[in-house]
Parts: structure tokens; C-alpha cells; sequence
């Protein structure tokens, strides 16, 4: 709102924010509760990272196993979901046909289907991908149907006015005017994803981040526990960034309408 | 002479109810409009106005009498576009810019090169060389109603509807826009359909006022405007357009009562 004053002082903000965080949790953990099997102090977790990363290089092979199955869930449930979606919203018989399904499935905590997608598809990639799909698809495939029903009527007039045919419409009108919805729904879903990864981890992986704290938990590692958390909040804050770029790159015309608080 | 380019014959339009009779919108109304005319068209609020511009471009089926165009019946799946609709609400696209919201109905009828050099002709008649790259958000309502205006000429249709295009826009802007429709409408010898329930605009604006009568909407009598062109707002001030605003407002007020009045709208 103030321009560069509000930028400025909103940055210093958060970065203060970050580092009385940080204060407390290592005043906690070395002062007030010494024990290294419940806490640890950030700096601990910090040189774990570093030597997990730099030394032994031992954090890698989980970084990439888990970012390979979010990136495939995910990758699934875009491709999936968004014309899910346009065909939910277009179609009242499709949309009869799959919303029981997907209202099922939706409130269904994941966590329960685990074991049995685990079952079907196998202890290798497949199962995971499929739990971090059935995590993904739904914000995604729910924003689409939701855009592409509450399109302005005075943009669709306006496309009979002109005569437009039926894939113009789609294409010029109700697809555009969709992608923000489209797009809110993907953020939603890194969140998901992400918890997809956790879980499907757990359940019977030898690696990845979701068993490098499983395994540390077990083990009383909390070094290495920590180190698994912060790697897991990077790779969501990594796709948020990315997803941000995307969104300003897909809607330019929306920068300026945005409300700024 | 030449005929009408539009022409309308006992043009009725009913909703069904179930139980009751239908709810009649307008009925039996007869117009020509010949070309290069401005015809107005004003009434009181719900008097049906509205709905018939709509009905003409096909956006309502009516339900019974004829539109014809040019002595032709047009059909809603015809791909020439006949008819050009500006909206009352600018109703532009937000995600495309002046120049893309006026090749809207340019695309796949031009070859694309033409198109662009129609739809930049088209946004300087109107006043906005040099917004061609500007968002809907980043311009003012009057500047919006500008680009809307350009976007249903650049079609080069046989006639403009106009649904009350200024209704939204200060009274600043409003006189302002009136005498760049009077300019462009001058430039491109358009023949036009105005629907306004500010009288004083379609008489500075038209040939020929027509007022409606309330709900059901009929014709109940139309006006010559005797001023010559090209107007500019000292017209308002003309004794001959202050006796023709103050005959349409009697009737625009008989028409209100006998509907049960003002606060029965």
C-alpha cells in the first residue's frame, strides 16, 4: 500500500519473525529442556543438514525420491483433475456420475487408503504416487469444476452476441476465466501433496524424507528428524515459489487487482 | 428508398407460468429502422425496453411476430454478424487487453494481420490510440464503455444495439461520451438502437424517439427529434428540445401512474 515503506518494513517483519522463532526454540532447547532425545537446539539441526548435504551426502537420495513422487502425484492429478473438472462443470450427467465418488473419496481421510493402495500397486513408486494423487486431485479438480460454473453470464452473453462457437467459448471465454480458480486449487494441493509424500512413506519406503523421520523417530534421531521436517517445508515453500512465477506468467492481467492489505 | 435494415412486426414475448397466464414482457410491437437512422428507445423501468433489444440479437427467443434484417429473418446459427451489442455494463474481458477485447470478434472471421490493423482503426475512432495494451482494470469506466463501443463497430455490423451504454458512468462523463457517440456515430453512419431512460440523452442523441408504454411493453408513440446536426449540448437549451423532453416526460409519467405508480415499480 505505501509502496517501498510497506515492502521494506514487511520484510523486516517476517525476518524478525523467523529469528525470534529461532531464539526461542534454542534458548528452550539448551537452557530449559537439555535432553537431545526430545529437542535440539536449531544449530544442531543446521550442522546436521550441513553434514548430511556436504559431508556424507546422505540427504540427497531422500530429497530426490521424495520430490520425484510429489512431482509424479502432483504432475497426475493436474493432468487428471482439471478436465475432470471441465467436464463436471459442463456436463450435469458427468457431473451426477462422479460426484457421489468424489465426495466419498474426498472426506475419506487418506491415511486409510494407504495400506490398501500399498497392496495394489506394490511397495515401488506406484503406491505412493497414487497416494499422493488421491491427495492432490481434489482441490485441483474441484477448483476447475467450481471456475468453470461461476463464469460471469455477462462473458457468456457476450460470447453469444458475438456468435462465437461452442470451442471458441470454452477457449476464449470459460477456459480463461477459469484458470485463477484452476490455479488457487493447485496451490491447495502442494499442502496435500506434500502430506501424501509423509504418509506413503511411512508406509513400508526405504527411502525418502517421509522414512528419514519415520526411521529418526524410531531411533530417538532428532537431528535428523529436524533436518527431515526442514527439507519437507523447503520443497513447499520450492513449489509455492514456482507456482507463484507460473501464476504471474498465466494471469498477468491480474497483477494490480490483487487486494493488498 | 431502400427498405429497412431492421424491421419488427407484432414482436410479443411471454414468459410461462405454470397455474397463471403468461407474463407478458412486450407485445405486438411494430418498428423500421431505416438505415443510417438513430432511433431511441425509452420507457419507464420494466417497461420491456431492455429485454426486446435483447430479443433483436438473438440472445431471447421471442414468442411470436418476426425480426427481419435487411427483409431477411436472421438466424441465431448465421455466422455474419449482423447486429453489434454494446452492454450496459462494459462487460469487457479481464484478461485481455483493449486491443484483444476488440478482436474478439475479429478472430477467425479476418485473416489476422487484418484483423489487428481493424481492431487499432477501431479504438482510435473511439479515442483510446495508445491504450492498446492496457487491461480493463487499468482504465476508467468511461474509457471501458469506449473500448465496448469499439468492440461492437469493429465487426462492421448492419446495426448497433445499444442497452443503455452510459447508465453507470458520472454525469460528467456521461455528456462527455454522449458527444463522442454523436462524433463517431456522425463518422461511421451507423444505424443504431438506443435503449436510455434518460430522455433528455436520447433526444440530444436521435432521429426519432420512441416511448414505450409500462408492462406490458407497447409502443405508445414516437417522436421525430426536429434539431438539425451536428448537435453539441447547446441544443439542450433549443426551446424545440425542451417542449419534445417535457411531451415524453408527461407520458413517461402517465405510463408510471397507470402502472400504480412510482413505488408499486
Amino acid at each position: 500500500m505505501n509502496g517501498r515503506f510497506h515492502d521494506y518494513s514487511s520484510t523486516i517483519l517476517k525476518g524478525g519473525s523467523i529469528l525470534a522463532g529461532l531464539l526461542l526454540w534454542h534458548l528452550l532447547s539448551e537452557y530449559f529442556i537439555r535432553d537431545t532425545t526430545f529437542i535440539v537446539s536449531p544449530l544442531v539441526v543446521v550442522k546436521t543438514a550441513y553434514d548430511m548435504l556436504f559431508v556424507t551426502g546422505e540427504l540427497y537420495p531422500h530429497i530426490f525420491a521424495s520430490a520425484w513422487i510429489f512431482f509424479y502425484g502432483f504432475l497426475l492429478a493436474i493432468v487428471i483433475g482439471v478436465p475432470a473438472g471441465f467436464l463436471m462443470a459442463l456436463s450435469p450427467v458427468v457431473r451426477d456420475y462422479v460426484s457421489p465418488w468424489m465426495m466419498t473419496l474426498y472426506t475419506t481421510p487418506r491415511i486409510a487408503f494407504a495400506p490398501v493402495l500399498l497392496l495394489w500397486f506394490g511397495i515401488g513408486g506406484g503406491a505412493k504416487v497414487a497416494i499422493v494423487f488421491l491427495g492432490c486431485v481434489f482441490p485441483i479438480l474441484i477448483n476447475s469444476f467450481y471456475g468453470m460454473r461461476v463464469v460471469n453470464r455477462d462473458y457468456v452473453e457476450l460470447a453469444r452476441s458475438f456468435r462465437l462457437r461452442s470451442w471458441a467459448l470454452f477457449l476464449k471465454i470459460l477456459l480463461p476465466a477459469s484458470v485463477p480458480f484452476i490455479l488457487a486449487g493447485i496451490r491447495l494441493a502442494v499442502g496435500r501433496g506434500l502430506t501424501g509424500v509423509a504418509i506413503a512413506e511411512w508406509f513400508g519406503a526405504t527411502e525418502g524424507l517421509g522414512y528419514l523421520i519415520f526411521f529418526a523417530g524410531q531411533t530417538l534421531n532428532i537431528p535428523t528428524l529436524f533436518v527431515g521436517i526442514t527439507a519437507f517445508a523447503a520443497l513447499g515453500i520450492l513449489s509455492f515459489e514456482v507456482l507463484r512465477r507460473i501464476e504471474n506468467y498465466a494471469t498477468p492481467w491480474r497483477n494490480g487487482l490483487e487486494v493488498r492489505d | 428508398m431502400a427498405g429497412p435494415v431492421l424491421e419488427l412486426r407484432n414482436l410479443s414475448k411471454e414468459i410461462p407460468r405454470a397455474d397463471r397466464d403468461p407474463f407478458i414482457i412486450f407485445r405486438n410491437i411494430n418498428l423500421s429502422v431505416q438505415e443510417g437512422e438513430f432511433v431511441s428507445i425509452v420507457g419507464p423501468s420494466g417497461c420491456g425496453k431492455t429485454t426486446m433489444l435483447r430479443v433483436i440479437n438473438g440472445l431471447l427467443p421471442h414468442t411470436s411476430g418476426e425480426i427481419f434484417i435487411d427483409g431477411k429473418a436472421p438466424k441465431v446459427t448465421d455466422n455474419e454478424l449482423l447486429m453489434g451489442f454494446v452492454f450496459q455494463g462494459a462487460s469487457l474481458l479481464p484478461w485481455r487487453t483493449s486491443l484483444k477485447n476488440v478482436l474478439l470478434g475479429l478472430e477467425g472471421r479476418n485473416h489476422s494481420q487484418e484483423a489487428q490493423r481493424v481492431a487499432q482503426k477501431y479504438l482510435e475512432l473511439v479515442g483510446l490510440s495508445g491504450f492498446e495494451n492496457h487491461y480493463p482494470h487499468e482504465l476508467s469506466g468511461g474509457m471501458q464503455q469506449r473500448v465496448n463501443l469499439a468492440r461492437a463497430l469493429a465487426v462492421d455490423p448492419r446495426i448497433l444495439l445499444m442497452d443503455e451504454p452510459f447508465a453507470a458512468l458520472d454525469a460528467q462523463t456521461r455528456n462527455f461520451m454522449q458527444l463522442e457517440l454523436l462524433r463517431i456515430w456522425a463518422q461511421t453512419k451507423k444505424t443504431v438502437v438506443f435503449v436510455t431512460h434518460m430522455i433528455a440523452e436520447a433526444i440530444l442523441l436521435s432521429d426519432r424517439v420512441i416511448v414505450f408504454s409500462h408492462r406490458p411493453g407497447t409502443v405508445r408513440s414516437e417522436f421525430k427529434v426536429p434539431l438539425p446536426r451536428p448537435r453539441s449540448m447547446e441544443v439542450k437549451a433549443d426551446s424545440r428540445f425542451l417542449e419534445l423532453e417535457n411531451v415524453v416526460w408527461k407520458q413517461i409519467e402517465e405510463e408510471v401512474n397507470a402502472s400504480g405508480g412510482f413505488t408499486q415499480m
